[in-house]
């Protein structure tokens, strides 16, 4: 592709500023793999091409809290951005069935550290 | 009126009723007929420790922290009917987190460049290339304070200098990535969670210095961080920010990966160097430094993934920002792999000057189990144990020589009573005997006669005189060894000796190891008042050192005993005491 | 000029020189056991920290270049008993077989212990179990007794560019081996013995064959005949305490006369009849152009290794002729047992070299047996002599002067100066040039292509011709020398010498593997000046002017690269795997 020149960067900050769409993170580091989160990961698109669901699906780095891996942070609108920690199949069932689908917090899996931003 | 939601965190905090806190606050929203409205939601963890209830408004940012019973009431009919909040309440302490070198990790998909770029990446590449002289990028990197991250802390704007001065045509930067310490993993968070910060920050430090070749040094150990940055690489040229003429300016820089064979001491740069050469990897002597004669004999500066990170925002956002976090020695932050005995394990980023206290309690949530905390390594092997009595410490450079450990990489391990402190040093100095290269003697046959001692020592054979000998091997190895892995591999054992020496006293002269670590050291007896004489012991021992009868009761013989614990954990009266 | 001080004491050195050097100056003596003058600093041992005035760390003396204004301290408590400590750390990890050890009296470890007065082992022994390796059966690895100062994997990889030894494992592991594990004999090794030259201990010693010597005189049906070597008689003073370079030729006649040998031979008488063979050699080569040019010396057994495993290419170039003690070795067993009377087989030739590298020569090819039986019994070294000199009670200091036996004894100066790097050279340019220009040459000397450097060049005019000539000693500045060759081969262009001396040894046969320990730059220079100094005082010196090379010719060779000579004194090349296996 052709070489960027100075003014390409502001274009390419400009076209992936936040559009306020819904996705779910998946933490994707060593941590995070180790405890499982590849496997949430294809679950989670495969769910979601399943349901036919209109929400991305990312990968991330390490967000630091390794003891609980596999995080997830979903954003979805109408309900604060939140980190689930220790997803398992389980888990991403619940996530979508409650945050996605039912716009309602999964309890007692939010691991929400004030350090976040 | 929408849904509110109410984060709380009600687990582990002590309530002024034994009543559940979670049903309570149902029913008090029940009460007021505000059951639809609002959504309570029960956190896992909510990042705030050792102060009780915690009641988080999301949505407005609100934390009341160490809510009563009787503060429910009002919360309700203040915040959640009138949107006004309760000051009394206010949780205050200022974040202890202050992320710039992870940045992005966590936040960006660290495969897409284009979310690196949307975060200001690239930003400062862009500004230097086309404003900046090399001289007034080190110039703000003198502002800035920032000193290496790799361990030792010399100060980058003068690596680069000393590199940037030295006349030759073709100079080199290498990113160190080469991580070994047991338990930290910090610059492998970055590469896997924002490999194009590091990247960056390579090109930066090239164009200050006049190279036009870096070096990534990985350790194969990390596939997944090498697979990033290889993506990311290869995203740099395509862009244009690697290759000739980075973003239209007359400055071209080439990178390449090399990757650690599994060597600890690679990561001395010496050796490093040795082994991107293609040569066996043992430190050489400096001077020569490798500013002045570094990869094929050519000026090199060699920078930890750490410190790299940090040169994009200080260029950004300006040196003197950056020097007016921290302390007046160390500024910036550091980055620390928090592990051991502690809950919430895992990558902080705090400010330097921070406390130890605070890092271990307030964001490491504390310690893991009712054991009180004994200690904290820092440093890795290279390092110390510092003992609870320095929790307070403002962490930076300085201090963390002056007890007698270091800053090191950012390895941090909290230690409780269970852990022994000869078992610790054993442990770090057994990791330095076997990753020693072998060239020099002191460390070569020092550090394996220390282990031998202290082999000996947790293997009840040890001799008051071998305290002696440890100390003078330590002191011939820390005076006498090449690089900084001989110098530093008797630092577990001088710390623990020096805060320590009453235990490995007791190991020595009491043959007593008082965390039952040692296991050769330990005693399985049993209790008679609680043995119901059921012989699971008996059954289970795998060398039949328990014997007697139901009149006369059972006894452990200490001579055939190998020490194993099976009877201990087989019993169900606890009726086998270890001591 | 830095200036410094030393103790207090004020001291003056060039830039970049080190504080160890510097300190010697100042008659002050910091130990080491991995410093070699010959080589870089490797700072292993840490014995020869010093401290510096302002730095909290003790710094290695060794590679430490001495900075201005600085303030060293070099002994004091605390220097001292880290350094203790380390030197009884590096025995805990060595056998204490001094008695029975190939350098006992004469090792560098066992020196600095005695002069530390270490009296107790204060930690616990740990002995590496590896075995011995004398596959080679010229020099013997003993694992066991080496202190991984790295002296001999530099010269190995560095000073020789052969890489058969380096370190293998890491840690309390580390080694010495050659790469892979496998044994010496399999390895590129060409048993130049510089790395059992450079040890400081018994790690790396030549094999030991004086018993079989001792047998051989003590066998009444053998005729035992010997031989020594241009670079032996000037280094073999070191043993018994005379100044380094005296020449002690007719000593060593007399001595070898008394340990029972019936003839005592020369080989600086065989070094001329080379001169005649190579000498007519390059003529044909030069002026007829039969053969390939540039010659290239072939009497150095080490760098003929070297070139048939590294540099195969070269077959064509090299010297057909035999090294002058294989010479001696064969007209021994063929001429001398003519005309003595004696049956071949019962003569046993004993050639007393500089070198390691000739105990594999003498069985390297068919060739060296074209006596019909092998033409040389045993190659002993320098050192070997020495101990048997001292093991057969005899006074050496206090014998007479002698004078060889004829027909294989006497030499000129131009025989003799093969001991030292560029004398093949010389003297065969002394040869040449009376055979192309029927005269001798009015100066003799060619100080061009003597001394130390690593490749010296000349351009020699004889007869309205110019000889272009290279010398290289030390394998690693061969390199440069050949491949100014390949490139004109390959460009087509003129050949950039015609003729090339290389000695695979720093210095050529003065600085030998075999040679008594200890050598330096000084010691070479010392050594080779005895040898130039027995080339100045020789009546005769050039070979060609040797009556008795002359007789040889007359009575029993015929002419040089004749059909007797070609088939006695010549061998043969090949390509050679650099790992055998």
């Amino acid at each position: 592709m052709a070489k960027l020149m100075k003014n390409d960067l502001d274009r390419i900050k400009q076209a992936h500023q936040d559009t306020g769409k819904d996705w779910i993170k998946v933490g994707m580091s060593t941590c995070g793999i180790a405890a499982g989160a590849d496997k949430v990961y294809d679950l989670f698109v495969e769910e979601v091409k399943k349901r036919k669901l209109d929400i991305q699906i990312k990968k991330c780095g390490c967000q630091g809290m390794c003891y609980s891996e596999p995080l997830v942070e979903v954003r979805v609108k109408g309900l604060p951005e939140v980190i689930y920690g220790r997803v398992d199949k389980e888990g991403v069932m619940k996530i979508l069935d409650k945050h996605v689908c039912a716009n309602t917090l999964v309890k007692d899996s939010i691991y929400e550290l004030r350090t976040k931003r | 009126m929408d849904t509110k939601i109410v984060f709380i965190k009600d687990t582990n905090t002590k309530l002024d009723t034994t009543r559940d806190f979670y049903a309570h606050f149902l029913n008090l929203l029940r009460e007021n007929a505000l059951e639809d409205k609002v959504q309570v939601v029960r956190i896992a963890d909510i990042g705030i420790y050792d102060q009780g209830l915690v009641v988080k408004f999301p949505d407005e940012n609100i934390i009341y922290a160490n809510v009563q019973d009787k503060d429910l009431k009002d919360i309700i009919a203040q915040t959640i009917k009138e949107g006004k909040v309760i000051k009394e309440l206010l949780f205050k302490a200022q974040p202890k987190q202050l992320r710039i070198v992870l940045r992005n990790c966590g936040e960006i998909d660290p495969e897409n460049i284009d979310e690196y770029i949307a975060q200001d990446g690239y930003q400062a590449l862009a500004k230097v290339v086309s404003d900046y002289k090399p001289e007034q990028v080190i110039e703000e990197l003198k502002k800035s304070g920032l000193r290496g991250r790799g361990g030792a802390g010399f100060p980058t704007w003068l690596k680069w200098k000393l590199t940037r001065e030295t006349p030759e045509a073709q100079k080199y930067v290498i990113c160190n990535a080469d991580e070994g310490d047991p338990g930290a993993y910090m610059d492998r968070g970055v590469l896997e969670g924002d490999p194009h910060s590091v990247i960056e920050g390579l090109i930066l430090a090239g164009y200050a210095i006049g190279a036009s070749k870096g070096y990534f040094y990985v350790r194969a150990e990390y596939p997944l961080a090498v697979e990033r940055v290889e993506k990311a690489l290869k995203q740099a040229y395509d862009y244009g920010f690697l290759g000739k003429n980075i973003l239209g300016s007359n400055f071209s820089f080439d990178i390449d990966i090399r990757l650690g064979a599994g060597a600890f001491v690679c990561g001395e740069e010496t050796a490093l160097i040795a082994s991107i050469e293609g040569r066996r990897g043992t430190p050489r002597p400096r001077p020569p430094y490798p500013s002045v004669k570094g990869l094929w004999d050519k000026p090199t500066a060699i920078n930890n993934v750490e410190t790299l990170a940090n040169i994009g925002p200080i260029i950004l956002k300006g040196g003197s920002w950056y020097a007016s976090i921290g302390t007046e020695k160390s500024k910036g932050t550091k980055v620390f792999a928090l592990t051991g005995k502690v809950k919430n394990s895992g990558l902080v980023e705090v400010p330097m000057g921070i406390t130890l206290r605070e890092i271990v309690f307030d964001i490491g949530g504390g310690m893991l189990s009712d054991k009180g905390i004994k200690a904290i390594q820092t440093g890795g092997p290279s390092g110390g144990v510092i003992p609870k009595e320095y929790l307070d410490t403002p962490v930076d450079y300085e201090n963390l020589q002056k007890l007698g450990s270091i800053m090191g990489s950012g390895g941090m391990i909290v230690m409780d009573e269970d852990d022994c402190m000869v078992d610790i040093a054993k442990f770090y100095l057994g990791f330095c005997v076997d990753e020693s290269c072998g060239k020099c003697v002191p460390c070569r046959i020092g550090g394996y006669q220390m282990l031998s001692l202290l082999n000996k020592i947790t293997e009840s054979q040890g001799k008051i005189e071998d305290l002696d000998k440890l100390k003078r091997i330590a002191l011939a190895m820390q005076k006498a060894s090449l690089c900084a892995l001989g110098q530093t591999a008797a630092n577990p054992v001088v710390s623990t000796i020096k805060y320590f020496e009453e235990e490995y006293r007791d190991h020595i002269v009491n043959k007593k190891c008082r965390s039952h670590k040692c296991k050769h050291l330990l005693n399985y007896n049993v209790i008679q008042d609680k043995c119901k004489r059921c012989r699971v012991c008996v059954i289970n021992c795998p060398v039949n050192a328990i014997s007697g009868d139901k009149e006369a009761g059972f006894f452990v013989d200490p001579k055939t005993c190998i020490r194993c614990g099976k009877c201990f954990e087989v019993c169900k009266f606890n009726a086998i005491a270890k001591e | 000029m830095i200036k410094a001080k030393i103790n207090n004491l004020p001291v003056e050195v060039q830039e970049g020189e080190s504080i160890l050097d510097a300190a010697k100056k100042a008659q002050i003596k910091i130990p080491t056991l991995c410093k070699h003058p010959d080589l870089p600093a490797g700072a292993g041992c840490g014995l020869c920290i010093v401290r510096i005035k302002g730095t909290p760390k003790m710094l290695r003396a060794c590679c430490t270049p001495l900075e201005e204004g600085m303030e060293i301290t070099t002994h004091d408590p605390e220097i001292v008993a880290v350094r203790r400590t380390v030197l009884e750390l590096i025995l805990s990890n060595h056998p204490n077989d001094c008695l029975q050890c190939g350098r006992n009296n004469n090792c560098e470890l066992q020196t600095l212990v005695a002069d530390f007065g270490i009296r107790e082992e204060s930690f616990q022994k740990f002995l590496p179990d590896v075995a011995k390796d004398d596959s080679t059966r010229t020099i013997v690895l003993d694992a066991q007794k080496c202190i991984r100062c790295g002296r001999c994997v530099k010269v190995c990889q560095e000073m020789q560019n052969v890489w058969a030894l380096s370190f293998l494992e890491r840690g309390f592991c580390t080694r010495i081996s050659p790469a892979g594990d496998i044994k010496l004999a399999d390895s590129p090794c060409i048993r130049c013995g510089q790395c059992s030259n450079h040890c400081p201990t018994g790690a790396i010693v030549e094999q030991d064959e004086t018993a079989r010597v001792w047998e051989l005189l003590q066998n009444q049906d053998k005729y035992c005949v010997v031989q020594i070597a241009p670079a032996v008689r000037v280094a073999i003073g070191e043993a018994f305490g005379y100044p380094i370079g005296t020449n002690l030729t007719k000593k060593l006649y007399a001595l070898l006369r008394r340990l029972g040998f019936k003839a005592v031979f020369d080989t600086n008488f065989g070094a001329d009849v080379t001169i005649m063979e190579e000498g007519s050699e390059f003529i044909q080569r030069f002026l007829h152009g039969k053969g390939t040019l540039p010659l290239i010396t072939s009497c150095c057994p080490g760098w003929v290794d070297f070139m048939e495993k590294f540099h195969p290419d070269m077959v064509d170039h090299f010297s057909s002729c035999k090294s002058p003690h294989e010479i001696v070795g064969v007209l021994s067993k063929t001429y001398y047992a003519n005309k003595k009377n004696i049956d071949p087989k019962n003569i046993a030739v004993v050639s007393i070299m500089p070198c390691t590298a000739k105990k594999n020569e003498i069985i390297r090819c068919e060739e060296m047996y074209a006596s019909g039986c092998q033409d040389v019994d045993v190659a002993l070294t320098t050192r070997e002599l020495a101990r048997m000199i001292k093991q057969a009670g005899i006074d050496f200091v206090n014998l007479p002067d002698e004078d060889p036996d004829h027909l294989l004894g006497d030499y000129t100066g131009a025989g003799v100066i093969f001991g030292a790097t560029g004398g093949v050279m010389e003297a065969a340019l002394r040869t040449a040039y009376f055979l192309l220009n029927g005269k001798n040459m009015q100066k003799v000397e060619l100080n061009q292509i003597r001394g130390l450097e690593g490749v010296k060049v000349a351009e020699i005019p004889i007869n309205g011709k110019k000889i272009r000539v290279a010398v290289a000693h030390g394998l690693n500045h061969v390199e440069y020398v050949l491949d100014k060759v390949r490139e004109a081969e390959k460009n087509g262009e003129e050949m950039p010498y015609h003729f090339i001396e290389v000695m695979a040894c720093l210095g050529g046969c003065v600085g030998g593997g075999g040679q008594p320990y200890g050598v330096t730059d000084e010691l070479r220079t010392k050594r080779a000046a005895g040898i130039y100094q027995d080339d100045q005082g020789s009546k005769l010196r050039c070979s060609h002017e040797n009556p008795f090379v002359q007789q040889l010719y007359k009575e029993f060779l015929g002419k040089p690269l004749g059909e007797k000579s070609e088939h006695l004194l010549h061998t043969h090349y090949q390509a050679r795997p650099v790992y055998a296996k």
